[in-house]
């Protein structure tokens, strides 16, 4: 009796023990390499990944920072950073994915961001026996898990976890809710009809990250219209705008614009978009760099 | 009597626009508020000229194709339009006025087009040919937009949608001078053939019987009611409905003569337009409603409800 019960106790053990097997990496036979995405679905990969195409600029940036840049065979005609991911092989704008030119690249991975037409396009992949992962990465938090996850598939788990511990720690330190500096702006995506960023975008997180209040952070959404006559009324200290160039936008001569007090003393931010225009592994630098930008006279 | 409820109604939606708004203006401060001066004043004027521009082409393309479903963005006008914008904005056109210029060009190079499919069959504008003619270039056109977005890198193209979609961000004492400059050759042209498009309603031939010369009355007709509309798209973009059920609206009220119909589809396609403008500004403040879904909320349950009246009796 307390011998069968000796074994049934070991069995336990070894029940126990399996899973924390598979989290040490050891090889189980297959399935080894298992993370759940952010569409649910449960993606197993026997190996590492070899041949990935990343269909996101943020995801090529996340690949080459954990180190598995040299994985990728295809990726955007968008995925401009690092310099070398210009190296790999595009397979077009990817909005929606071309299948057929994914396919091509005889992927083992397909890295895809979450939305209606890329869950179409994974089922079409996954049906040609190519695996595929679905990600959010709209705001700072997803960072991270994606990173990790990131990690999982392609072996770099090391790397991609100090990478998401940075990202994490950076957003640990921002006190909730944010308390913003003495400096607001308003980040203006187009002028006719006037659209702005809401507390749902990343950017309104970086902006609280250096120390600068959205003048929006009300608007829940990722982005939404406005009128001109609430952004004069908010009265941002800033206008921030994703340009590459430091050329005023053509909106900053009409006078509708220049009830704006911003507007009116040309206060632009002209924030790259290489830098600011997707989350991914560079939030400190963005950070850094919008925080030197607020600071100057 | 009519009339005045009309005018009354005018001046409360005007009042009410420039009172109105998103941002906190005390009543005392609205005669030295740049908030009222310089973005309520001029979007609420320009949203009531535009609203009064599009009504009466409306009353003017609806008498002219004799079609009740005529609507004056229906003959290509938006379809060219949105490919003037789109094709400003990929071939980066410097200049703020770079984009309501080339919506103009675009409305007008459409607008010559279907002018043209119009005049294939002879020397007389065929309105069949038109309705047809206006549908095909605007299909057209509205390839060509897509093609040039879906194939080009920049991404505020697709933001050219937005502008297409019409509203009235754009407004300033600039845009509403242009209006006002630019709208009463036009409206004088179609306040002159009022008399003449009552005797086109009887057809073409007894028209021609009773004295109207019909072949350049159609042509004139076609080219006023789509200068109008197109230089209501340069400054507002595309803005449906409006053109098509006010004219509805003033024929059920006040009949059919286009002498009484044009001045009071200027003033119904005024209000409706400045109040949904001024809705669309203040209902999800601080958000805003593109206009067009305003225009459509409020003026189809009132649509429906006159039909039936009509209907009915």
């Amino acid at each position: 009796m307390r011998r069968w019960a000796h074994r049934t106790h070991l069995a336990g053990l070894l029940l126990f023990a399996m899973p924390a097997c598979r989290e040490a990496g050891r090889t189980p036979p297959s399935g080894d390499l298992v993370v759940t995405d952010d569409a649910g679905r449960r993606v197993a990969l026997a190996a590492p990944a070899r041949r990935v195409v990343s269909l996101l600029p943020s995801f090529t940036e996340l690949l080459f920072a954990i180190g598995a840049g040299d994985r990728l065979v295809g990726r955007t005609t968008w995925c401009d950073y690092p310099p070398e991911a210009l190296r790999v092989p595009s397979v077009g704008d990817g909005m929606p994915p071309n299948v057929e030119a994914v396919a091509a690249r005889h992927p083992d991975l397909v890295v895809l961001y979450r939305s209606g037409p890329n869950v179409t396009a994974a089922a079409q992949l996954e049906r040609l026996g190519i695996k595929t992962v679905l990600f959010d990465l709209n705001l700072l938090e997803q960072v991270g898990p994606a990173a990790r996850r990131l990690g999982v598939l392609t072996g770099r788990v090391a790397s991609a976890d100090s990478l998401a511990h940075t990202s994490d720690s950076l957003l640990a330190a921002l006190p909730q809710p944010p308390t913003p500096g003495p400096r607001s702006l308003v980040f203006i995506v187009w002028d006719n009809p006037p659209i702005v960023i809401g507390a749902g975008s990343y950017l309104d997180r970086l902006a609280a990250l250096a120390g600068a209040r959205n003048v929006f952070h009300d608007i829940r959404s990722p982005s939404a219209q406005v009128s001109i006559e609430t952004i004069a009324a908010r009265d941002p200290d800033f206008v921030a705008v994703l340009s590459d160039s430091a050329v005023p936008p053509r909106y900053a001569g009409r006078p509708e614009w220049r009830v704006v007090r911003a507007v009116h003393a040309r206060r632009f931010l002209f924030l790259p978009g290489q830098l600011f225009g997707r989350p991914g592994p560079r939030v400190a630098e963005a950070v850094r760099e919008l925080r030197r930008r607020l600071e100057q006279p | 009597m009519k009339y005045v409820l009309l005018a009354v109604a005018a001046a409360v939606t005007l009042g009410a626009a420039v009172i109105l708004g998103p941002a906190d203006v005390p009543l005392r401060d609205i005669m030295s508020s740049p908030i009222v001066w310089q973005l309520r004043l001029p979007r609420a004027v320009l949203a009531f000229l535009v609203g009064g521009a599009l009504g009466v082409s409306g009353v003017a393309l609806q008498a002219l194709v004799r079609n009740p479903l005529a609507d004056p963005f229906l003959l290509g006008l938006s379809g060219g339009a949105g490919l003037g914008a789109v094709a400003a904005i990929a071939l980066d056109l410097p200049g703020p006025w770079a984009l309501p210029l080339a919506a103009f060009v675009g409305a007008v190079g459409a607008m010559a087009l279907v002018y043209r499919l119009g005049l294939m069959g002879g020397a007389e504008l065929d309105p069949r040919i038109l309705l047809l003619g206006g549908v095909a270039v605007g299909a057209f056109a509205a390839a060509i937009t897509t093609a040039i977005v879906s194939l080009a890198q920049a991404t505020e193209l697709r933001n050219a949608f937005l502008w297409l979609w019409g509203g009235f961000s754009g407004a300033s004492w600039t845009t509403v001078l242009v209006i006002l400059v630019y709208a009463p050759l036009p409206l004088g042209v179609l306040a002159a053939a009022a008399r003449p498009l009552d005797l086109l309603a009887l057809g073409e031939e007894p028209a021609q019987y009773l004295g109207a010369d019909v072949r350049r009355l159609k042509r004139l007709v076609y080219l006023a009611a789509s200068l109008l509309t197109a230089a209501a798209v340069a400054v507002a973009g595309v803005i449906g409905f409006v053109g098509l059920i006010v004219p509805h609206l003033c024929r059920l009220v006040w009949g059919r003569l286009h002498r009484a119909l044009f001045p009071t589809a200027f003033l119904a396609g005024g209000i409706l337009l400045a109040a949904a403008d001024t809705l669309a500004r203040t209902v999800v403040a601080p958000r805003e409603l593109p206009v067009g879904i305003v225009t459509a909320l409020l003026g189809v349950p009132v649509f429906a409800f006159l039909l039936r009246r009509w209907t009915v009796s």
